[in-house]
């Protein structure tokens, strides 16, 4: 039954070989046919995911006499499913979505090798076939993205997402090399066991090879799910059809995500690499959503929406809670994957309907219609900060009642307090008519998600890492000096009481901005438009690059 | 004395700058397209076998130099846009590998057949660079364009050549870079740190050469497209590379 893994990652392919050859007699029939193929491939899928949830495997399966292995896992079925979902629906909409563009065959050939290429990195048992898929995925990307040929930006930033994949290819070879050299196999689930058994067993220029191989593996995961300062390539590729778009929103770039989990058991044994992995993740969610707010252009904004989730994902990862990373990753993928997809319906539907709902809960919730009289705000503060807390707490103790041990954990409701309390803040801030009812409302779906989330997560955890001593080792792997601990969370806590103290003060008019801090908003106003000038750097490099080529052609003489 | 003549005069076949200018040089010269080809053949013979046959120590000093030739020509293929010296710089790129390949005890029969495999592509980017010769006069980037649009059929193959060339998985040259490295990443971390920017490099000025040809609006002028057979054979060479490539990857990896 495991072995149908294979057929699962092999079908697609398949697909895409048919419809290279008879794509001339067929004609346009190779969409249903790519389409039926990729059916047949998410069913498969779907009876292996329900298998493995049986408590099936895991298993390694060896591809003939090769050194290919796949993995039959829960993290492999779980992701084949998800892949297959997305892209058999990514298909569907391609067969009327590209009926006009030239190249239709080719577009599904294309499609049908990435969700072939994506299938086999998440199912990869070796180094080799992980490496191989891994690189293939943004070459595949390259031209999907550039499928509209006639289109020099499509290429443009094609390129940015092509060359930032290479430079994110790079550490994951370079650590597949070392950790072949170090445990003579390719095999992961060989050289896992081994680094579990004795993970200070080899060194590499003198530190720990586990420490290493995991800060690799970071960097590559960086590059592809658009970590800060390797994130350009993601706002600037919306030339691209649509179906590819979503594609990239709600499965590859993902990836990221993935081969950190795919990894744990090297970033149990990896010292502060957890920790900066951390860190990176806050800095993009942080940069992702400024640069979000501000942007002038809808689709730059969603591909900065895009970058901060992806922060939130690897965030969630440096804190151990990596069964909430797949959880999130598969939630901001199906949610962005919609909102792609359902982009041009909702055009289409505004040229002949404004789309505003005159009804009570539009001018509730929209029109405002502020109110007078505000409601103490003693209480109000009271209930912002008590709130999300006794939601947060409540919620976890449901599912694990050492929960509180680990600083992960604590990290999260930290985030989940804040930003519950940021919306209860916000709706205070509304004045609505009827404040307790919105205040109502507001609790109320944050209770509904925080529910959701907690379960759905701890049902994650359970499926994807059921050794609840792996699961601790994760969350120690990730943890600090309880010291620095305390003291971060009182700076943070600090920083956002500060920030809405501020904000309170500006709505009340109580601070007045001077000259020079009008000035000095305004220049990092300009900082933020401009991006940071990030695209602007590295369009400066790439140019000095290509002065310097050709300068040394010309003294050289073209030999 | 003897062993730094033989080397001087290997490294003109397996190129080692400034004797790689050489090669660039004989193959701007030759205007035929075949005799181009069988020369992207023979040339990394003829280098591997002054090297294998004179049984010369190659000396530590050929390992930095052999790194900075390909570095250095495949950082010039950048602002390349004529095809036919794009493909001889990564000719000279990729060969003098051949050198790191050599100093690592490899078979005699590997050394060839990474040569071979090496060459492959390239032998058919220099048919494809004389097809594009016969329909516009000239195989430059940013000429014409368009090319997907003109000539689908041609473009399609001219990518994937282009795509083999610079070393993309399944073909063999991913599977021998990724032993380079592997073979290198230990001893010697610098030049697997150079390999792997090498590699980065090659899909930099492949990317720059696919964009250069095939993106653009259609020609308004009717161009005839590659037939079928042309094709054909074109796809078995290509699949054969791909078998080649996973077949090499059990032997080597």
């Amino acid at each position: 039954m495991e072995q149908i893994i294979i057929v699962v990652a092999v079908l697609p392919l398949i697909s895409a070989s048919l419809i290279q050859i008879f794509a001339g007699r067929i004609g346009r029939g190779i969409a249903r046919f790519s389409v039926a193929i990729t059916t047949l491939s998410f069913l498969l899928a779907v009876l292996l995911l329900s298998f493995s949830l049986a408590g099936h495997g895991p298993q390694t399966l060896t591809l003939g006499n090769s050194t290919a292995i796949m993995l039959f896992d829960p993290l492999s079925t779980l992701l084949a499913t998800v892949i297959l979902g997305i892209s058999l629906i990514v298909h569907i909409y391609s067969v009327r979505y590209m009926a006009e563009e030239d190249a239709y065959g080719q577009f599904f050939v294309l499609l049908d090798l990435m969700t072939g290429a994506l299938l086999f990195m998440v199912i990869a048992g070796d180094l080799i076939t992980l490496v191989i898929a891994w690189y293939l995925v943004g070459v595949l990307l390259y031209f999907l993205l550039g499928h509209d040929t006639r289109s020099q930006t499509a290429y443009r930033f094609a390129f940015w997402t092509l060359i930032t994949y290479r430079i994110g290819d790079i550490p994951l070879i370079i650590a597949a090399a070392l950790l072949y050299n170090a445990y003579d196999t390719w095999s992961l689930t060989t050289i896992f066991a081994e680094i579990m058994a004795n993970p200070g067993a080899h060194q590499f220029l003198g530190l720990p090879l586990t420490e290493v191989v995991a800060a690799l593996i970071g960097l590559a995961a960086f590059a592809r799910s658009a970590q800060f300062l390797l994130h350009t390539w993601l706002p600037y590729t919306m030339d691209g059809p649509t179906p590819v778009s979503a594609l990239m929103h709600a499965g590859i770039v993902n990836a990221g995500g993935f081969l950190i989990n795919r990894f744990a058991p090297v970033f149990i044994h990896s010292g502060d690499v957890l920790n900066w992995i951390f860190i990176v993740g806050l800095i993009t969610a942080v940069f992702g959503s400024l640069l979000m707010l501000t942007q002038n252009d809808i689709k730059k904004a969603l591909g900065y929406s895009t970058m901060g989730q992806m922060g939130f994902m690897i965030m969630e990862c440096g804190i151990g809670a990596f069964s909430l990373a797949i959880y999130h990753m598969i939630a901001h993928g199906v949610f962005k994957g919609t909102m792609f997809l359902s982009a041009g319906g909702v055009i289409n539907d505004a040229r002949h309907n404004d789309g505003i709902p005159k009804d009570e809960l539009y001018t509730f919730v929209v029109e405002k219609q502020p109110n007078k009289a505000s409601q103490p705000w003693v209480l109000m503060a009271a209930i912002t900060l008590a709130v999300p807390l006794m939601v947060l707490i409540f919620a976890h103790l449901l599912i694990a009642e050492d929960y509180f041990q680990k600083q992960g954990a604590i990290v999260l409701l930290f985030f989940g307090w804040v930003t519950g309390a940021q919306l209860i803040f916000a709706t205070y801030r509304m004045r609505s008519q009827n404040v307790w009812r919105l205040v109502g409302l507001s609790v109320l779906s944050l209770v509904v998600v925080v529910l959701g989330y907690v379960v759905i997560s701890h049902a994650f955890d359970l499926f994807l890492y059921p050794d609840p001593a792996f699961r601790t080792q994760l969350y120690t792997a990730a943890s600090i000096d309880i010291l620095r601990f305390d003291v971060l969370v009182a700076i943070t806590t600090l920083i956002i009481v500060s920030g809405w103290v501020v904000t309170y003060y500006t709505e009340q008019g109580g601070y007045r901005r001077r000259q020079q801090s009008k000035r000095l908003w305004l220049n990092f106003y300009a900082l933020i438009s401009r991006e940071f000038y990030i695209s602007d750097i590295y369009t400066r490099l790439a140019r000095t690059i290509l002065a310097i080529s050709n300068r040394l052609n010309v003294w050289l003489r073209w030999l | 004395m003897t062993e730094s003549i033989i080397i001087l005069l290997a490294g003109i076949f397996l190129p080692l700058f400034p004797m790689s200018m050489v090669f660039n040089a004989v193959i701007e010269s030759i205007k035929h397209a075949w005799l181009r080809a069988v020369l992207f053949v023979v040339w990394p013979l003829c280098g591997l076998s002054i090297v294998l046959y004179s049984k010369v120590v190659i000396p530590a000093w050929v390992l930095p130099l052999a790194l900075t030739t390909s570095a250095l020509y495949a950082l010039r293929m950048l602002s390349l846009r004529e095809v036919n010296q794009w493909n001889g710089f990564l000719a000279t790129s990729l060969w003098s590998l051949l050198w790191l390949a050599a100093m690592q005890d490899t078979s005699e029969i590997l050394l060839y057949s990474y040569a071979l495999s090496m060459s492959a592509p390239l032998v058919l980017l220099v048919l494809l660079s004389a097809g594009l010769e016969q329909r516009f006069g000239a195989a430059y980037t940013e000429l014409y364009s368009g090319l997907a649009r003109t000539i689908p059929r041609f473009a399609g193959v001219l990518v994937t050549v282009v795509v083999a060339a610079i070393a993309t998985p399944l073909f063999p040259t991913f599977f021998i870079m990724l032993d380079m490295v592997v073979e290198t990443i230990s001893a010697t971390p610098f030049a697997a740190m150079v390999l792997l920017f090498i590699w980065l490099l090659w899909s930099w000025a492949g990317a720059r050469l696919i964009q250069g040809l095939i993106v653009g609006r259609a020609s308004d002028i009717k161009i005839v497209d590659m037939n079928f057979t042309t094709i054909s054979l074109f796809s078995l060479v290509l699949m054969a590379l791909i078998v080649a490539g996973i077949y090499l990857s059990g032997v080597i990896l």
